[in-house]
């Protein structure tokens, strides 16, 4: 970990943003699930061209799959990577296991935690509960065990880690890079603390009094850049702004699934064109409505 | 997605029932959790709540909210939908913290294969690091499966005959014993699985840590479990019939999954049967 950061504006563009990211850069993906991913910078960063990524986090879907079909990751060391029961399992991360072609060390929620806090602790490892017995262990032979001084007790050990570059999406932040996020925080707070840079893309950029009144979540001197991307998690939700859809997520899955010219089409689509055309096209506007009643929210999932 | 369980009035689903009796595997006044990707332990946890276990303490899924009131369970499990008017959310330390230290009491599991000894694979069939399927991957099981008080472990697979294995390909969550030992010898301070509930009937554990056969639903035979178990199965003395669903369980169900997200987890089989007065 290097020391804070301190300029008053580090507003910048999508590009100059994941310029932070090189080739073969251990990158952690912030939010969860399909919530709150920073896929504006995702997109950025296909269009960058950035290879051999070593992408780490918790539960994650189309950010790290997208990716993954690209081309722009080696190493996958996250505990989930899938669509839930709603649209399956991630087709290129799957095809890339299955093949050979993307290394999996899949990880645990846990396991991820306490490595992070051991660097922001400036400790070298941490003891962990669980894992042993479990075949996790076999994908990570850096991990160990540490008998404790104290009682006797063995428990795995893992090691602090640091991403080189962490990617955050926030519904508002100010020019600073002060951040409000809402509920589930997931990891973002950690991996603001424990990556050497911070890039976060947000829905508004607002006064640093606006931020302050919603509640700082990760504080301006943790973030390198911050650029403004309006739905900058689409397709996933970043409530309070808008919902998960439903209809992109699934055409996504598709296209990945089908591999080859599919996908190639889907990235000439959506992701090799810049953020206004992006927006028009899938209609991001019409997630907003989730607020209006819970039967136009319900609507949004059938 | 389907918004209309195939029941009349009078009538219930297998989707439904299944749903009730993992619900009745949570204990009143105990601290539950549940993964993501598991729609029926989802609502199961609202349906204790809302009968036999007013007392209980929920902690939802991936939004780790306290006791919400979902306005309806959407397909994904981090959703606002899910932990809305909460009056507290844990952050994701304080969950998994607790969850370490031994302050939760019962986690539900699920997994493409499950072992005599509730050991789960979420990881890849045919295993790692070449596998035949990558599958999602387990989020926090592999740590907290060792420490949570007791696990609901689950399926909706057991009829395909490839779910319950003599042995999983990749061990992601830990039952009560693994070949590198027993949850004593591992140090693990968490009591493994109680209860094992499939489409097929419910299973507990014998004191040597398999699973016992110990209901089946009434349109399955106990030899019918047995041709779909991989492993030699424990049966009980006396095996009954899953207790049918109550009036007041039927509705809780049909209240917190209006859209009917737990029917993701089924095959069309299973969601074609039916029971009850109306059947």
């Amino acid at each position: 970990m290097t020391g804070f950061h301190l300029a008053a504006d580090k507003r910048t563009t999508l590009e100059e943003a994941v310029a932070h990211v090189q080739d073969g850069a251990t990158v952690a993906l912030g939010g969860g699930l399909a919530a709150r991913l920073p896929m504006a910078l995702v997109r950025a960063l296909v269009r960058q061209g950035t290879t051999g990524l070593r992408v780490v986090g918790s539960a994650h879907s189309i950010d790290v799959d997208l990716l993954v079909g690209a081309g722009a990751v080696a190493v996958c060391e996250e505990s989930y990577v899938g669509f839930e029961q709603d649209l399956g399992l991630a087709p290129a991360f799957r095809r890339g296991a299955e093949s050979g072609s993307l290394v999996v060390r899949e990880s645990s929620c846990v396991t991820m935690l306490t490595q992070l806090r051991a660097a922001e602790m400036g400790v070298p490892f941490l003891p962990v509960r669980g894992l042993l017995g479990t075949d996790l262990p076999t994908l990570h032979p850096e991990w160990g065990t540490v008998t404790c001084p104290f009682t006797g007790q063995v428990l795995a050990a893992v090691p602090a880690l640091a991403p080189d570059v962490a990617l955050l999406h926030a519904p508002i932040g100010d020019a600073a890079g002060n951040l409000h996020l809402d509920q589930p925080y997931v990891l973002d707070e950690r991996f603001a603390h424990a990556s050497r840079v911070v890039v976060a893309s947000v829905d508004r950029l607002v006064d640093t009094a606006e931020v302050v009144a919603a509640g700082v979540t990760v504080p301006a001197h943790v973030v390198t850049a911050v650029v403004e991307a309006p739905f900058g998690a689409h397709p996933t939700s970043c409530y309070p702004g808008y919902a998960y859809d439903r209809p992109h997520l699934a055409e996504y899955v598709k296209a990945a699934a089908a591999g080859g010219d599919a996908f190639e089409a889907y990235l000439d689509r959506y992701v090799r064109v810049d953020e206004q055309t992006y927006r028009d096209l899938t209609g991001a506007e019409r997630l907003t409505a989730w607020s209006a009643s819970d039967e136009q929210w319900q609507e949004l999932f059938r | 997605m389907s918004t209309q369980t195939r029941t009349g009035t009078q009538g219930w689903s297998l989707d439904e029932w299944f749903v009730v009796a993992l619900a009745r595997t949570v204990a009143d006044g105990e601290v539950v959790f549940h993964g993501f990707a598991s729609p029926c332990a989802q609502v199961a946890m609202h349906v204790a709540r809302r009968t036999h276990a007013p007392g209980s303490m929920l902690v939802e899924g991936a939004t780790y909210a306290v006791n919400p009131e979902p306005a309806f369970v959407p397909p994904t499990s981090n959703d606002l939908a899910l932990h809305r008017d909460a009056v507290y959310r844990m952050r994701f330390e304080e969950f998994f913290d607790a969850a370490c230290r031994g302050a939760v009491d019962r986690m539900f599991l699920s997994g493409g294969q499950i072992d005599a000894y509730g050991n789960t694979n979420v990881t890849a069939i045919g295993g790692m690091p070449l596998p035949k399927i990558k599958l999602g991957g387990g989020g926090g099981g592999a740590n907290i499966s060792a420490t949570i008080g007791a696990l609901t472990v689950w399926t909706t697979r057991h009829g395909s005959g490839r779910t319950l294995v003599e042995a999983v390909d990749f061990l992601t969550d830990l039952g009560h014993r693994t070949p590198a030992g027993t949850r004593a010898e591992l140090g693990h301070t968490g009591g493994g699985p109680q209860w094992l509930v499939t489409e097929l009937g419910v299973l507990d554990y014998t004191a040597d840590g398999r699973a016992r056969l110990v209901a089946t639903f009434p349109d399955v035979t106990v030899a019918e479990v047995e041709k779909a178990t991989g492993f030699a199965l424990t049966v009980a003395d006396e095996v009954g019939t899953v207790a049918e669903p109550t009036p007041a369980e039927l509705a809780a169900v049909r209240a917190v999954d209006p859209l009917g997200v737990r029917r993701l987890e089924f095959g069309p089989a299973d969601l074609a049967r039916h029971f009850g007065p109306a059947a």
